[in-house]
């Protein structure tokens, strides 16, 4: 019994990061979000939260596209765990790119309980057109840090 | 120069012996820079995220490359977890692998 009650508190925190393309609808982002806390609950883990950051610009084209929803996954559980949700993500078609990384070790579930979903809103301006002279935050760099002529003795 | 209090300045014969100073004051080739403090150590509070990309800015040329360590000013341990949250950030599109000149 003390040994099962070990077993269960032998949870990793991990959190995973995916990115689900610009055109889905607030639905289709719950149908993924539900598929993967089901995946988690299922599989022994402990799902705690999603953070939706919105539409933001990404900095290259992911999936020919200049913008991504980005999702973030906050959960307990172990390595065999995370393989099957990163399984599935490779699969889902909604889902361009994501990754998992691993939080703390040797967590107890206790200590964590599940939050209510977050929803960022993202960038504001999205109906600029994608564009690499046009995208801004980039700039702003401290003078001393030359780019060309700084790294050379 | 040896009055100067040894946090403030770096002493100048440091700066001689190969050491660029890609410092904040540059004079004439052979100056003194400001010496630089890891902005990482000096806040408790701040963290490496490869989440946060508006700080990681700072640790990326406007190229996107990582800045190095004599430049940043950060410490070993911290400029090891910069580099690798920049890899990671880049792999989520947070931070772009290149610009092209425009």
């Amino acid at each position: 019994m003390a040994e099962a009650v070990k077993l269960a508190a032998k949870l990793r925190e991990y959190e995973t990061v995916f990115l689900v393309k610009p055109d889905l609808t607030d639905e289709n982002v719950d149908k993924v979000k539900e598929k993967v806390r089901n995946i988690v609950n299922r599989d022994g883990g402990k799902f705690l939260r999603f953070t939706i950051w919105g539409k933001k610009k990404t900095m290259y084209p992911v999936a020919k596209q200049p913008r991504a929803i980005y999702i973030h996954a906050h959960f307990l559980g172990g390595s065999a765990m995370v393989a099957e949700v990163e399984r599935n993500l490779r699969n889902f078609d909604e889902v361009t790119r994501f990754m998992s990384k691993r939080l703390a070790d040797d967590v107890n579930p206790e200590s964590h309980q599940p939050q209510e979903d977050l929803k960022l809103s993202g960038d504001v301006d999205d109906n600029k057109p994608f564009g690499g002279a046009e995208r801004e935050g980039f700039g702003g760099f401290d003078n001393d840090m030359d780019d060309e002529g700084g790294f050379s003795a | 120069m040896s009055t100067m209090s040894p946090e403030k300045k770096r002493p100048a014969k440091k700066d001689n012996d190969g050491d660029m100073e890609g410092g904040d004051e540059k004079r004439g080739g052979r100056g003194f820079a400001r010496r630089k403090v890891c902005r990482f150590c000096a806040d408790k509070n701040a963290k490496v995220d490869y989440k946060d990309q508006s700080t990681l800015k700072y640790f990326v040329t406007e190229r996107g490359k990582i800045i190095p360590r004599r430049i940043s000013g950060n410490c070993a341990l911290h400029q090891r977890a910069v580099a690798k949250a920049v890899k990671q950030s880049r792999g989520l599109a947070l931070i772009p692998y290149l610009v092209l000149a425009s």
